[in-house]
């Protein structure tokens, strides 16, 4: 699972929905994937690698990601992973949840 | 679905290219642990520091590549081939304790396997007839609950007509038909069937047609007697023509001719005869002659009757309705108006149940038996699996290492468990398979012993469905009980501890372990069990013998010459008796010759009314004998004399008494000399008592010998009919021989009679105790094995604990404790279990040995010999199988113990 830096740990599938939105710009390879939640939580959220890969390949094998093989910014071989069409059918609905059910916290939490 | 079917073509493409997908995997990883070293040197991490900084980020890379490999493959398929090859390896390292453990399952699978085949054969398994779930049997309750299953001709032709939720109702009885052949006459096993019987049967002939109820009618059908034979007949007798049909045999004397041929599978409806002819019921009068059965009406009971239910019938509408027949029946069937009030005070009535399975009287000898043996059955699978599971915790515990290393490596312990229960199935698989390649050879040879005299008869124990069923149950059932618990055991508890352990001295938690302590006293509980019941049945055996026949079998051999369709009668038959006995008592080695019409056993009985002048009638067995019967038995002759050939019926009724009837009906004075009186409806015969003799026992060795009275054959009372008696035979030395020279006599004497058949008296007594014989061997053999297993239980777990004890001991010796000490320490681990088991052991044999009441000769439930040499024989088997490890963990050397660490 990943997990928010100081406690609590991510529901189970939120991490799909975080890689599902990485993937939305193009293709990436696993650890840019990691990285790019990392820095745009503004290091809030790190992904451990035992919960990253696993989710990858389940994702994959599920049909929201297709992947190939192709050569990273350093020249090295890497393996991408783009979304297909129902990879972006499930963002748009993780998204559409997530915004109901993120504002229904917060009015929760907000209330006096 | 879509999805599911995405998930499964992506699968069965990994599984193609599995070392591709592998390396990608591991390249993937890879990878990304080049781009975060990348990182961390930009981070200034120190080239040295790198690995270890690498590794702390990104844990263990060989774990998420276990991970992604169990997510691309089928649900644990893939694992499962992994695991039985592993599995295979550890068996095949330890190759003492893999054949003990097949063994041991495949004795108690092959137990399990063959006694439920033969109930499979003789309780189980349906005809093979079209809808035999339809068939019901029809029985007799009386108001006690043992129900009768024979019916008399009348009461069945009642029946038969009405027919109600039925289709029909029909009738069956073996009899041994006698059919003329070129060689003389031949005795054939064959069956009266009543008009209905085929119908019912609904099995097509081969040839020909079956019999219909036109054939059932006096007389037969015009063209004559028809007779259907079978496939086996018609190869052996007609070699299989094709124009048999119309061929005629000579039955009993009655010309038939032959009107079909049925398939070998159909076998009428007992499950354990195989008739080769059927014959309508009608020709009883014209085959039995004045022993008709038929002409005797409702005093004969020789029927057994069934139906086939309706479309619209159940078996509850057909019990209710042959319930609610029962007193018309009564009133139409029979003329004696006193024997139905009779009855009907009795509650009289009719009953039909389940008749899938066709009818045999077997299974109501021997349902009981072998219910008490498939228990022991069970028991001894219970005990071998017991006892598996203890030494496969053993094991598991000395595994703890390797198990502990595994699951630091990344295995789950779901996949631990899995792989060991893998490995429990193994063994479950080979011994079920051993189990059953010997299951069929033993069953026969025990389905031989059941039936023991009937050679007609046979169990049909091959292997069907029900029996891989029950099989594969078993297996599947031992697998869990072995594997489940150890596996369990084995996985559970904490990592590190188990790690940093191995051998070390602080393993409290291991000696606190209840489980394998409990299995162990429950194996030994459930072993003193079946050595108690073994204990009670063969002791009860060995007094049945003992208690004597009142007569010595030994060396005497009866030879039955079936003269009953013979045209001698009288006189003459006499006189061919008498001949052929002089015949025989010339022969090499015999010392004596007599006759018997009822020889001891045979579950024949032959009673009568007697009464002395003045008093009322006793119920008296009878035997008809010939000269020196009781000189050949050597039943001692207590005063007067025996029967000469002269005892005509001129010279006046004689009958000679044995010491119980002599007591029943002259109980205050002597009764040599004294009138015996027979009254009959309309005449009253008198006898004189010639003699007096000491008491055999007559129907079977477990009832003591009853009140019998003896005539002379030379008296019997039915001149007019052609009798057949038994030549019992004293010989002295080898009696082979002599059933060659009987048959040579016969025919020289006559050459219609069949050849006799020549049984010894031992096995006549041997057969007549089949039940109990086969009870008390199996018991006896169970109850060995049980010792065995138990025996080799104990000695392998408390080696297994006393080597990892090693180091333990070695510091206590150190420490000063004497190798008396360590051996009394050792020794008193498992001692302790084996009281806790026996007191157990003790309480469950108490309370189920009442089950064995019922067949138990002379021996207390509770005989308290047999407990205790049972606990006595357990004891030494569990000090002896204790003693080994502690006599070994004495000779421990405390230095290399210790040092060992």
């Amino acid at each position: 699972m990943g997990q928010v830096a100081d406690s609590g740990e991510l529901i189970q599938g939120t991490l799909e929905m975080l890689i599902l939105k990485a993937l939305l710009r193009g293709p990436l390879h696993g650890y840019s994937v990691a990285e790019w939640i990392q820095q745009t939580s503004q290091q809030m959220l790190k992904v451990e690698e035992g919960a990253l890969y696993p989710a990858l390949h389940r994702m994959e094998l599920r049909g929201l990601l297709k992947s190939k093989w192709g050569t990273s910014d350093n020249n090295r071989r890497a393996k991408f992973y783009e979304l297909t069409a129902d990879g972006r059918k499930r963002l748009d609905a993780e998204s559409q949840r997530w915004a109901r059910l993120s504002s229904a916290v917060a009015f929760v939490m907000q209330a006096s | 679905m879509a999805q599911n079917l995405h998930e499964f073509l992506l699968r069965l493409k990994a599984l193609f290219r599995k070392r591709r997908m592998e390396r990608e995997m591991a390249d993937e990883l890879a990878f990304h642990q080049a781009m975060l070293q990348d990182k961390l040197l930009r981070q200034g991490v120190a080239m040295a520091d790198l690995d270890a900084e690498t590794r702390r980020s990104f844990g263990s890379a060989s774990r998420w590549h276990e991970r992604l490999r169990e997510l691309w493959q089928f649900g644990g398929l893939e694992n499962f081939g992994r695991d039985v090859s592993y599995a295979m390896r550890v068996l095949r390292r330890s190759p003492g304790f893999t054949v003990v453990a097949i063994l041991t399952l495949a004795l108690g699978v092959g137990a399990n396997t063959t006694v439920f085949s033969i109930i499979n054969g003789l309780l189980l398994r349906p005809l093979a007839v079209p809808e035999s779930d339809r068939l019901a049997v029809l029985g007799i309750s009386q108001g006690n609950p043992r129900i009768n299953y024979t019916f008399s001709e009348p009461l069945f032709r009642s029946l038969e007509s009405r027919h109600g939720v039925f289709e029909q109702v029909f009738a069956f009885d073996h009899t041994s038909l006698q059919v003329k052949g070129s060689g003389g006459n031949e005795n054939v096993p064959g069956q009266l069937v009543s008009g209905e019987f085929f119908p019912a049967l609904e099995t097509a002939p081969l040839l020909g047609r079956t019999l219909t109820p036109q054939d059932d009618r006096k007389g037969g059908d015009p063209v004559g007697y028809g007779v259907v034979i079978s496939e086996g007949f018609w190869q052996r007798w007609f070699n299989r023509t094709p124009n048999v049909i119309g061929q005629k045999l000579t039955i009993n004397n009655v010309p038939f001719t032959v009107v079909g041929v049925m398939p070998k599978r159909f076998i009428g409806a007992d499950p354990l005869e195989r008739p080769e002819l059927y014959v309508s019921m009608s020709t009883e009068p014209a085959l039995n002659g004045e022993r008709s059965m038929t002409a005797d009406g409702f005093h004969s009971w020789w029927l057994n009757v069934m139906g086939r239910i309706g479309p619209n019938g159940t078996l509850l509408k057909a019990d209710a309705q042959v319930a609610a027949e029962s007193g018309a029946v009564l009133h139409e069937a029979i003329p004696d108006a006193g024997w139905i009030a009779d009855r009907q005070k009795r509650h009289f009535h009719f009953i039909a149940e389940n008749g899938s399975g066709g009818f045999t009287y077997l299974r109501l000898l021997f349902r009981e038996p072998l219910a008490v043996v498939f228990a022991m059955c069970g028991g001894i699978l219970l005990l071998a699996c017991m006892n598996l599971a203890s030494l496969l915790m053993a094991r598991g515990a000395a595994r703890q290492r390797e198990l502990a290393t595994r699951l630091a490596m990344g295995a789950t312990r779901r996949r631990l468990v899995q792989q060991l229960l893998v490995e429990s199935l193994l063994i479950a698989i080979m011994g079920t398979t051993a189990g059953l390649a010997i299951s069929p050879l033993v069953g026969k040879s025990l389905s031989m012993v059941l039936l023991g005299g009937e050679i007609d008869m046979q169990i049909d124990t091959s292997l069907d469905i029900r029996v891989f069923a029950f099989a594969a149950l078993a297996s599947v059932v031992a697998t869990l009980l072995v594997g489940l618990v150890p596996a369990l055991q084995a996985t559970s508890g904490s990592l590190n501890e188990h790690i940093k352990s191995g051998q070390h001295t602080t393993q409290a938690h291991e000696r606190r372990r209840i489980m394998p302590k409990i299995m162990m006293a429950g194996e030994i509980g459930l072993a003193l069990m079946l050595v108690v019941g073994a204990g009670l049945l063969a002791s009860s055996l060995v007094r049945l013998y003992k208690s004597g026949a009142g007569f010595d079998p030994r060396g005497v051999e009866n030879i039955s010459f079936s003269m009953d369709q013979q045209p001698l009668k009288g006189d003459a038959l006499m006189q061919f008796y008498q001949q052929l006995g002089d015949g025989l008592s010339r022969q090499p080695g015999v010392t004596s010759v007599s006759f018997a019409r009822i020889v001891p056993f045979t579950h024949r009985i032959w009673d009568q009314s007697y009464s002395s002048p003045g008093s009322k009638d006793q119920d008296i067995n009878r035997n008809a004998i010939g000269p020196n019967y009781f000189g050949t038995m050597r039943i001692p002759l207590y005063e007067g004399r025996d029967f000469t050939w002269n005892d005509t019926k001129a010279s006046g009724l004689k009958l000679i008494l044995n010491k119980a009837a002599a007591q029943v009906l002259f109980p205050d004075r002597s009764a040599l000399g004294q009138t015996i009186l027979e009254k009959d409806e309309k005449t009253t015969l008198q006898y004189e008592v010639v003699g007096v003799v000491g008491d055999a026992k007559y129907e079977e060795l477990r009832s003591p010998a009853p009140p019998t009275a003896y005539s002379p054959m030379t008296q019997d009372d039915d001149a007019d009919r052609s009798r057949s008696y038994n030549a019992v035979v004293r010989v002295n030395g080898e009696a082979g021989p002599l059933a060659n020279t009987a048959r040579l006599l016969g025919t020289k004497l006559d050459p219609g009679i069949p050849a006799p058949v020549m049984t010894s008296m031992q096995s006549v007594i041997d057969d007549s105790l089949s039940a109990e014989r086969t009870m008390a061997l199996l018991a006896v053999f169970f109850a060995v094995c049980a010792l065995v297993v138990t025996a080799v239980g104990l000695y392998g777990t408390l080696a297994y604990a006393t080597a990892r004890r090693t180091s333990e001991i070695g510091i206590r010796m150190a420490l000063g404790a004497r190798r008396t000490q360590v051996v009394a320490m050792v020794f008193l681990q498992n001692a302790r279990v084996a009281l806790v088991g026996t007191g157990l052991g003790l309480i469950a044999a108490l309370l189920a040995s009442r089950a064995l009441a019922s067949f138990l000769y002379g021996t207390s439930v509770r005989d308290p010999w047999v407990f205790a040499g049972s606990i006595l024989a357990l004891a030494i088997i569990a000090s002896a199988a204790s003693l080994l490890p502690a006599l070994r963990s004495a000779r421990i050397n405390p230095m290399v113990a210790i040092r060992c660490e």
